[in-house]
């Protein structure tokens, strides 16, 4: 629906007001009814026949009409009843599909624009295993009592890791459970749009009471928030809001609060505050498990060798997971059967991976510029402490996101010993682990890698 | 609830106001009953059908006050069905009214009356005007049915009332003839124009009181008030078309003829007119004589002279006959005067003696 056009939109009514009215007083009072205009000023404008219709109209179906409207967006602020000139009073008729073709069911797919949530996120088809399960549980926790239990739910894990179906299927069952009950779902991305929006237009008060409106809120990636101070600071007062009132937030990231690159402190540690769940690696079963789900949704069955070859085909993302067995799914389409492992094999050798191609020197120019030293001092053979680390550190992200192999580290970092290269690493390793700073550090030299 | 009214008085009363509910089916149950309310204000009925509207007080006993909605076909049956002298009583307990009256008992099932919606009186009570309502009453009923039967150009299925300088002035037409007629006003400040639906005009016309009734408007709604009855219409939201402009300013010949010898005439070449209901009118003006012919192939041709003052040249023209007895209906006055503009320019008709009307009549095709 277009909210913008007053057919489609008079239309969206009707069908929320047909569901609230009996038949009889729909059509006595709906039949002749259309929108004329929506105001700039965010007023609907309804035409109605005659004076009786519009004293009932105030009377009887404001407040419901109001309802819809806000519910469809908060932009719409009032809703006045004209009277409108007789020949006005029908609305120009839609063209018809006169083809006779028939539809494409484009209808379950539409995103519900009142909550953002798309519908085909739901706790049904997610699949629960050792990688996710907490943050499954945590979630349910969250819809049996929301505000109360885990809040805010902050749920992070690297792309592809089923973080947006959870939280939207947060959305969804909330939605279920709670019809009266707002739920709202939007990127931080759209969250940052929405603000300058708001300031540019000079309506940024209205922009903190749509968000004020919500019983759960739902921000996806506030990762992209970095740097963006003004609107930090909007949502650290949206957050307070909705927290003191014991509203429900969920956000996901690709990293920790903590981790976050360039957030308030303020912020960062309310995003903390509630639990922050981590979605791992999914392991090789829960892999197979989603590959034999997702393929089963589209109605095909694989041998369990092919599950098995798909599964291992990648690490990581089930987004890709999901490419491949809907390659494979339109593969077994086209051809009538389901495809055998060789099949399979030669349809997903678009999927295999491209190597990451990094070059050592913009690596080592990156963790220089990150700790504020010289890059040159890397190759040197200086052993100053403020050198010694970031020269640690640039070996060991080499091995471990690189796969660079220990020789050719040493070779390029100034011709060192592959032991003495294996040595760092493994100190960085171990110290990963023990010295949350270090963590902390490796995470954003990797989001400045990437 | 609980009221006791004279059996003829209701009788009356419903009759009237269940003209006012809705008689399509399918409506609110609502819109299709008549609402009994009785109260501080007295006994009152009331009835709408969104177009129009009604509230009507009777004169009778209230003993116990309360509102309750029946459905107007069965109270009107039920009224018309009383006769004699007497009282009849109501009394409303739980969902049912017991009429009782005479020997009989009935018990009405009611209609939740939540669902009856207000009647909207026009929101500025400055533009009215006050006039008996027989004469409004003869006015709409003469004028209203010149309007187009069909809803597609609203303003001209609707009756045009103007107000100004003490003239009321309705007029009415259907885009073949055009019907005009003036009422002087006492009170003279008013100024506006309305235009109000032809049928809620002659269902209002059915309606109003012989008594002084007040009309008020605004530019939606209209009002008529007297005698404790209170009708109200829905105004056509329209432009009217400037229809002064379409009467001929001049006459290439008139006549001068007996209302009846016109009216006689008139009905017996109408028996010979054919499928297009054509009569042709000659002005003969050296012999004197109005002459009407029709000719229909299947039934034959007849011809009427009628002797007239005529002046002008001679010219034929042709009519839809019914539209030409309509004015009949218009006028009281003894003599007519037919002046024609020329071939393909309309007719217009006017009473000797009665400056009130004028009547615009389109030819047809020769």
């Amino acid at each position: 629906m277009d909210k913008a056009n007053p057919r489609e939109l008079w239309e969206y009514i009707l069908t929320q007001v047909e569901l609230s009215i009996s038949p009889a007083n729909f059509n006595t009072w709906f039949r002749d009814s259309s929108i004329v205009k929506i105001g700039e000023d965010g007023i609907v404008y309804i035409g109605v026949p005659s004076q009786f219709f519009k004293d009932w109209y105030l009377k009887k179906f404001h407040t419901l009409l109001l309802k819809i409207v806000r519910d469809i967006s908060y932009e719409f602020r009032n809703i006045e009843y004209l009277i409108v000139k007789d020949e006005r009073r029908k609305p120009p008729r839609e063209p018809r599909n006169e083809r006779g073709a028939m539809e494409l069911p484009l209808d379950e797919f539409y995103i519900n624009k009142s909550d953002n949530l798309n519908p085909k996120y739901t706790f049904d088809t997610f699949v629960i295993g050792s990688f996710n399960n907490l943050a499954y549980a945590a979630a349910q926790a969250v819809i049996q009592r929301p505000g109360i239990t885990y809040n805010p739910l902050f749920i992070y894990g690297d792309t592809g890791r089923g973080k947006t179906h959870l939280i939207q299927a947060i959305g969804n069952y909330f939605k279920k459970q709670h019809p009266g009950r707002k739920a709202f779902y939007l990127t931080s991305e759209k969250f940052v749009v929405d603000f300058t929006d708001a300031v540019q237009s000079g309506t940024a008060n209205r922009f903190k009471d749509k968000y004020r409106q919500y019983d759960l809120l739902i921000m996806d990636d506030v990762q992209f928030l970095s740097k963006k101070d003004k609107t930090q600071e909007e949502l650290f007062h949206l957050f307070n809001a909705l927290y003191d009132n014991n509203k429900q937030i969920v956000f996901s990231s690709d990293r920790p609060p903590v981790a976050i690159p360039d957030i308030a402190d303020r912020l960062k540690s309310r995003l903390a505050s509630g639990m922050a769940i981590d979605i791992g690696e999914p392991d090789q079963e829960s892999r197979a498990a989603i590959v034999r789900k997702k393929a089963a949704s589209h109605g095909v069955t694989l041998s369990d060798e092919v599950i098995e070859y798909v599964a291992n085909a990648t690490s990581g993302s089930i987004r890709e997971l999901e490419g491949m067995v809907n390659s494979i799914v339109c593969h077994a389409q086209v051809k009538g059967s389901v495809p055998d492992i060789a099949e399979v094999r030669q349809s997903l050798r678009s999927f295999t991976r491209p190597q990451k191609n990094i070059s050592v020197k913009n690596v080592v120019d990156k963790v220089a510029e990150f700790y504020g030293i010289d890059e040159n001092s890397i190759y040197e053979k200086t052993r100053r402490r403020e050198v010694v680390r970031p020269r640690q550190v640039i070996m060991y992200l080499l091995r471990e996101d690189f796969h660079v192999s220990y020789p050719t580290i040493g070779s390029k970092l100034g011709g060192r010993d592959h032991t003495t290269v294996i040595h760092s690493c493994e100190k960085i390793k171990r110290e990963v682990v023990e010295d949350s700073e270090l963590a902390k550090e490796i995470q954003n030299i990797r989001t400045l890698l990437t | 609830m609980r009221i006791s009214i004279d059996k003829k008085k209701l009788s009356e009363a419903v009759h009237i106001a269940a003209r006012f509910a809705e008689r399509k089916a399918g409506s609110l149950p609502a819109l299709s009953s008549v609402l009994i309310l009785a109260g501080d204000d007295g006994i009152k009925l009331r009835a709408t059908n969104l177009e129009t509207g009604i509230d009507l007080k009777i004169e009778g006993r209230c003993d116990g006050e309360g509102v309750v909605a029946v459905p107007a076909s069965i109270l009107s049956q039920l009224a018309s069905s009383l006769s004699g002298e007497g009282v009849v009583s109501l009394e409303s307990a739980g969902e049912t009214l017991t009429v009782k009256a005479d020997t009989g008992t009935s018990s009405v099932k009611t209609v939740p009356y939540d669902d009856f919606p207000s009647i909207p009186f026009p929101e500025d009570q400055r533009n009215h005007i006050t006039l008996p309502g027989v004469v409004l009453k003869s006015l709409f009923s003469a004028i209203a049915p010149c309007a187009s039967p069909s809803t597609i150009r609203p303003e001209l299925a609707s009756l045009y009332l103007s107000i100004e300088g003490g003239t009321l002035t309705a007029v009415a037409t259907d885009s073949f003839r055009l019907a005009e007629k003036k009422v002087s006003l006492s009170n003279k400040g008013t100024q506006g124009v309305v235009l109000i639906p032809s049928k809620n005009a002659l269902e209002i016309a059915q309606a109003l009181p012989d008594e002084e009734v007040v009309m008020s408007f605004d530019d939606h709604q209209c009002a008529f008030a007297g005698n404790g009855t209170l009708l109200v219409s829905r105004l056509t939201n329209a432009a009217y078309p400037d229809y002064r402009q379409i009467i001929p300013k001049d006459a290439v010949a008139e006549a001068m003829v007996l209302r009846r010898d016109f009216e006689n005439a008139l009905r017996r070449v109408t028996i010979f007119s054919d499928s297009f209901q054509k009569i042709r009118l000659d002005f003969d003006v050296k012999a004197k004589r109005l002459e009407l012919f029709a000719r229909n192939a299947d039934v034959g041709e007849s011809s009427e002279a009628l002797s007239a003052q005529l002046e002008g040249s001679a010219l034929e023209i042709s009519f839809n006959h019914r539209y030409l007895a309509a004015v009949l209906g218009l006028t009281s006055a003894e003599s007519l005067s037919l002046s024609a503009a020329g071939i393909g320019r309309p007719l217009v008709i006017r009473g000797v003696g009665d400056a009130s009307l004028l009547y615009l009549v389109s030819p047809m095709n020769q």
